[in-house]
């Protein structure tokens, strides 16, 4: 039958990093000519209760490209299945499918980067901007014996937030994780940043 | 109870549908018609009585309406499966979270025999496009009972 004479796209995976998640697959090569993919999805309600129907994916239908972010896709925490074929012409190969379905919640949440200023006599953070879905947890605390240690929750990352007004000639710290309430997980801290403000401590 | 279904993403849930709400409401030639309006008067529903409800009315969109309904738009059916999927994930939180709890009063049971009933008088294509079309009603409910008032 001529229509399926292209071979399946291999080793078809997916990785997914602060809920980011991209699919990918090795290349069905074709000397001197463009092979196209098309990707479809499959959420666990179509899989159970409509599983004739697979949704074309929102980013790669088609694609020339070896890869497939399906973060769009992807909009609730049940598991996901996926395919992909080659086509070529009038050409197409069969279906690969995921191994395993994907669910989100297996996505892998790194800690926080950030950047911790003084500005003038205050304790400024800004934490990376990782997406509507994060929150963050801040803990900051003076580098000295018997220090408490105090937390603020950042809603969103990209905003310069305020933490303290500092003492002069004092050591700041702050380490931060990232929270995803839509998954019930956090990140590890991040390792801990210091500053000091300049200028001698005050006599006592 | 309120903090059941916390980790339910309301905004996407609410955004996906405000995007294929007039698409849905254009097609839907029975205006004077209601499926989910005594949803709207059950204000006086005791607190002991909305897992019930809730639970009754993910049961009514996984089973009917999103299986029933008809649709040709790709865009259309890509946001009706985030609210499908993000129903049933919703629905194993729920039950995960009241374990047996989930007490049907006779009210209760009323109110979801009532929605069935004004399912039922319409043809099963009409009656879906209508219960997708009113899915702001269930939201609304959804937000009301189960989120806490904080949540942004």
């Amino acid at each position: 039958d001529g229509a399926t004479i292209l071979p399946a796209p291999q080793n078809f995976s997916v990785r997914s990093t602060n809920m980011k998640h991209l699919l990918m697959w090795n290349p069905v090569t074709q000397p001197g000519e463009t092979v196209f993919y098309f990707v479809q999805y499959q959420g666990e309600y179509e899989s159970l209760y409509m599983s004739h129907i697979w949704i074309p994916s929102s980013q790669c239908s088609p694609t020339k490209g070896l890869e497939c972010d399906v973060t769009d896709d992807v909009t609730a925490t049940v598991p996901y299945n996926f395919r992909v074929m080659a086509m070529l012409g009038s050409q197409s190969s069969a279906w690969s499918n995921l191994e395993h379905p994907f669910n989100r919640n297996a996505t892998v949440l790194t800690p926080p980067r950030m950047e911790v200023t003084e500005h003038g006599l205050h304790l400024v953070v800004e934490l990376e901007d990782l997406g509507p879905q994060f929150e963050f947890l801040v803990v900051y605390w003076r580098m000295e014996p018997g220090a408490v240690e105090r937390v603020k929750v950042v809603r969103s990352g990209d905003i310069p937030v305020h933490l303290e007004t500092m003492d002069p000639g004092v050591m700041y710290c702050v380490k931060a994780q990232a929270l995803v309430k839509t998954i019930g997980r956090h990140s590890a801290f991040s390792q801990p940043t210091c500053v000091e403000m300049q200028g001698e401590s005050l006599p006592l | 109870l309120r903090r059941c279904l916390v980790s339910v993403d309301m905004r996407l849930l609410e955004k996906s549908f405000q995007e294929i709400r007039r698409t849905l409401q254009t097609k839907d030639t029975f205006k004077n018609v209601t499926i989910l309006s005594t949803l709207e008067n059950l204000r006086s529903i005791k607190p002991v009585d909305v897992c019930c409800v809730t639970n009754n009315l993910l049961t009514f969109y996984r089973d009917r309406v999103f299986k029933d309904h008809q649709e040709t738009s790709l865009e259309v059916v890509r946001r009706i499966s985030r609210i499908a999927n993000s129903f049933l994930h919703m629905q194993k939180t729920l039950e995960q979270c009241v374990h047996r709890q989930c007490h049907c009063s006779q009210e209760a049971t009323n109110a979801t025999r009532t929605i069935h009933d004004n399912y039922n008088q319409l043809e099963v294509s009409s009656a879906a496009l209508k219960s997708l079309g009113e899915l702001n009603i269930f939201l609304a409910w959804i937000d009301r009972n189960h989120q806490e008032t904080s949540a942004t």
